[in-house]
């Protein structure tokens, strides 16, 4: 009897998969159509913007910060520690990454490195140390993890601008004049379409090879099954040997190095910090926690889930350039977040880690 | 034949309380031992000490002969020992080869990746040498407690336990179950493993064990062999006083009908249809029993009684009054007690404490709060006359309920809804995880409100418990009513087919495979 209402279970849940991938294809195949149909129509100009290498190629660039958070919020929640500090890890590293080029100077090199990576590390190592704080409170003295995770994301939100004002003078730090810049892979650059992987932020390589290697990690190495089963059931984890604090706080500090290559990205692929309302960042540590549970806590799947949202967001962008229609730019700009509001009541059959968000007592001998 | 486990004059002292008085133990390998008592008599706390989990206060613990300081129970796996705790320490969505090897993986590649591989041939290899049936790659959340067990017990001999020590491993099996665990008991013991078991259930350690030690309160009471004692000698030996182990309820006339089911059907939580056609009533001084395999309805039939679940069909009529779509707060006004099947869930709230608990269902009635404000001296008063005429231990009513065994829950409980001063009791597994003293105890008031002329629904998976205390016997299979019988003159191995799905004139057609084995 238990047998076959697992087997109806999984087979809903494929065809909740299959649903959505359909659906998504088939929303994808009648804008094409329509586009092809009517190329001078609106469909005609949104399936040119879908198709194009530039939106492609922005869309990679903006999936970098999500996706690298999501990869982050990932390795925490998974050992147990729900991050919803990402966004403030996001700040802190986009700020920190701008200010170090600054100070170091944006044409120096230091021992051969160029000071803007030297401003990309100094950005991931300010997100480390921040989730290392973020952890203590969390592992050690057993705060609260989602107000201790909104009290990062404050803490963040008011420092970096306020870092800036004392240093600038304003709360946007000036523009360094240098970026990350482009590595362009020859020959397969001049692919067309597909081309937009090979000439791209280092970043973006960064990525492509960050999820799959996340992926292994969590699922193939002795560290990633203790990660999930610290997240899981910390009891039974203890209860073998392995050291359920250790544990969780090499899965908060990973999610801060994560988080932090995300945000050093974000602002040194500009070249500058802008710190007006919420920042740069906007909001995208968020979606990146949307990104990774739409993705179900698979890397791949949250790099899938990161990828949609930054690509109607290049959309979006595009959509805005595109003269002659009397859509207001206001309602164009909200549709990553109608996605994110749509993806949210699917995204019901996520499974949660069992333990995640609570705190983990070994109790021994002191009852 | 030597000696695996001596426990020399074990003491443990907790503040105010001593859980373990100067207790000796003596495993010989290769014996299955089993460690008998009460809740709370100290049977964990022994063992925990031996696995190294509690520092004894006074006292030495041997091991093979040698005298052994475990500080942690690193020390005591060290020492070839392995412990299967009664909740399961297992990672839901990962596999069973997953969780034998967490910990401990097989690693290639510079140790920088598992040996998937080498993990589940290892697996299957420890499986096979002691015969048991699994499957490596199945995820434990797929699998039946039985097997979940099974995992647990691999998990330990693929550390090199060489003595196992498996608290209360029945509890939540089912009675297929508990024979193959036995079986496996007998496998591991042949091949020279040691094993020491927690039981409080009579049958079960002079079923499975060689050798049984009984304690009491702390204390060592004795230490007898299976086949030279009787079920009278330990239960008196468990409690320190006769026992009446067979409850019987003397035939009594019943009066007038007060709960009638009629063609009643039920869905589960699942949308799948649970209860069909159920039809039954219950008189005045009666106790109705149902016996069934959990999981054939009786839940979801209880619910619909209680008010908890909405039938999909039929009427339920409670005092002449039809009461089929009535809410809960409205049958417990009108005199309907429950004694839910898991405690936890819905009979106590466990972080509040007995003052708390004991108005939950009457918060809103006048004797509480006849202002619209509860008096908590009264609810106090409530409280310490549960406790006091209940046996509650300890008598603390600002405790939290969670601070409290299983068996004193229980007869808060049972002790709360019986204060209601009910006409019906719904009461289901009443006596689930309480000792025998408790279990005797809940067996007589449930016999003296029938006394009182008051209606009893007792549902219960305990066939001794439901056939001694009913006057009729419904038995439920697969959500349907199979027969009303009367339990006298109905033998066990009758109501057992009638749980399998049996009725005696289909017999031959409708058989099916026991409940709860997942492969």
């Amino acid at each position: 009897m238990s047998t076959t209402t697992i087997d109806r279970l999984r087979d809903t849940e494929l065809s909740y998969r299959a649903t959505l991938a359909g659906g998504a294809l088939s929303v994808f195949l009648f804008i094409a159509l329509l586009g092809l149909a009517f190329p001078s129509s609106i469909w005609g100009n949104f399936l040119a913007i879908l198709t194009s290498r530039s939106t492609l190629s922005s869309a990679l660039r903006l999936s970098v910060p999500i996706t690298f958070a999501a990869l982050g919020g990932i390795f925490s929640e998974k050992a147990g520690v729900v991050n919803i500090g990402l966004e403030g890890l996001l700040i802190i590293s986009a700020f920190t990454a701008v200010i170090t080029t600054a100070v170091v100077g944006p044409e120096m090199t230091v021992l051969g490195l160029p000071a803007i990576w030297i401003g990309f590390f100094a950005g991931i190592l300010s997100s480390v140390l921040f989730s290392a704080l973020f952890a203590v409170v969390c592992i050690r003295f057993k705060a609260d993890q989602i107000i201790a995770g909104l009290a990062v994301w404050l803490i963040a939100l008011g420092l970096a601008p306020f870092a800036a004002t004392v240093y600038y003078g304003g709360v946007n730090t000036d523009n360094l004049g240098t970026t990350l810049g482009t590595w362009t892979i020859p020959v397969l650059s001049d692919i067309p379409f597909f081309g937009a992987f090979f000439d791209a932020d280092p970043a973006v390589y960064m990525m492509l090879v960050a999820v799959p290697a996340s992926w292994y990690v969590l699922n193939r190495t002795a560290f990633g099954r203790h990660v999930r089963a610290s997240g899981e059931n910390p009891k039974a984890l203890d209860t073998v040997g392995v050291d359920v604090s250790r544990v969780r706080y090499a899965g908060v500090l990973l999610s801060g190095f994560l988080a932090g290559v995300g945000g050093s990205a974000l602002s040194l692929g500009l070249g500058q910090f802008v710190g007006n309302n919420q920042t740069m960042v906007n909001g995208k540590g968020f979606i990146a926690i949307v990104a990774y549970l739409f993705g179900n806590y698979n890397p791949v799947g949250a790099f899938g889930a990161s990828f949609l949202f930054a690509g109607l967001e290049a959309a979006q962008i595009r959509l805005q350039q595109v003269p002659g229609y009397a859509i207001p730019d206001s309602l164009i700009q909200t549709i990553p977040y109608v996605t994110v509001l749509v993806v949210l009541a699917l995204v019901g059959r996520t499974r949660i880690p069992e333990a995640a968000g609570e705190h983990y007592d070994t109790g021994d001998d002191n009852r | 034949m030597s000696t695996a486990v001596h426990l020399d004059e074990i003491t443990k002292r907790f503040p105010g309380v001593v859980a373990n008085d100067d207790v000796d133990l003596t495993v010989e390998r290769g014996t299955v031992h089993a460690l008998l008592g009460e809740n709370g008599a100290g049977k964990t706390t022994l063992m925990n000490i031996l696995y190294g989990l509690y520092e004894p206060t006074e006292g030495t613990v041997h091991v093979d002969g040698e005298p052994r300081d475990f500080d942690s129970p690193a020390d005591a796996i060290d020492a070839g020992i392995g412990m299967i705790h009664q909740h399961f320490m297992l990672v839901d969505p990962m596999t069973v080869a997953e969780n034998i090897v967490l910990g401990n993986e097989p690693r290639k590649w510079f140790g920088t990746t598992v040996d998937r591989e080498r993990a589940r041939q290892e697996v299957i290899d420890l499986s096979n040498r002691y015969g048991f049936d699994v499957t490596p790659d199945d995820a434990i959340e797929d699998v039946s407690v039985g097997v979940q067990q099974r995992v647990e017990i691999l998990k330990a001999l693929y550390r090199g336990a060489d003595i196992l020590i498996l608290d209360e491993p029945t509890a939540v099996l089912t009675p297929q179950e508990v024979e193959e665990l036995f079986r496996v008991f007998e496998e591991l013991t042949a091949q020279g493993k040691t094993i020491i078991f927690i039981s409080h259930k009579l049958g079960e350690a002079m079923h499975a064990a060689d050798d049984i030690t009984v304690l009491r309160n702390g204390k060592n009471v004795g230490t007898v062999k299976a086949d030279e004692t009787s079920n009278e000698e330990l239960a008196e030996l468990m409690v320190g006083r006769e026992v009446l182990l067979e409850p019987k309820a003397e035939p009594q006339e019943p009066g007038d009908e007060v709960l009638s089911v009629q063609n009643l059907s039920a869905k589960d939580n699942r949308g799948i249809p649970a209860v069909s056609d159920v039809s039954f009533d219950i008189r005045e001084g009666e106790v109705f029993g149902i016996a069934g395999v959990d999981g054939n309805g009786q839940s979801q039939l209880v619910e619909a009684i209680t008010g908890l679940r909405t039938p999909t069909g039929g009427a339920i009529s409670y005092k002449g009054r039809d009461v089929t779509n009535a809410s809960r707060r409205s049958r417990i006004a009108d005199g309907m007690a429950y004694i839910p099947e898991d405690r936890h869930e819905r009979g106590l709230v466990m972080d509040f404490d007995l003052v708390q608990n004991g108005i939950l269902g009457s918060q809103h009635s006048a004797t509480f709060a006849a202002d619209g404000r509860i008096n908590w001296a009264d609810a106090r008063d409530h409280a310490e006359r549960i406790i006091d005429e209940y046996d509650v231990r300890p008598p603390h009513a600002d405790a939290d309920a969670e601070s409290f065994s299983g068996g004193n829950q229980q007869k808060f409980i049972v002790g709360r809804e019986f204060e209601r001063e009910p006409d019906l009791v719904v009461a289901t597994h009443p006596t689930r995880g309480v000792d025998i003293g408790a279990m005797e105890f809940i067996h007589e008031r449930l016999l003296d409100l029938r006394a009182e002329g008051k209606a009893v629904l007792l549902v219960s998976s305990k066939l001794d418990e439901v056939q001694g205390l009913s006057d009729r016997l419904g038995v439920m299979h697969d959500g349907e009513l199979m027969d009303i019988v009367d339990p006298r003159n109905t033998t066990e191995e009758e109501i057992g087919l009638l749980m399998a799905g049996e009725r005696p004139d289909t017999a031959e057609t409708d058989a099916e495979p026991p409940v709860g084995d997942a492969k």
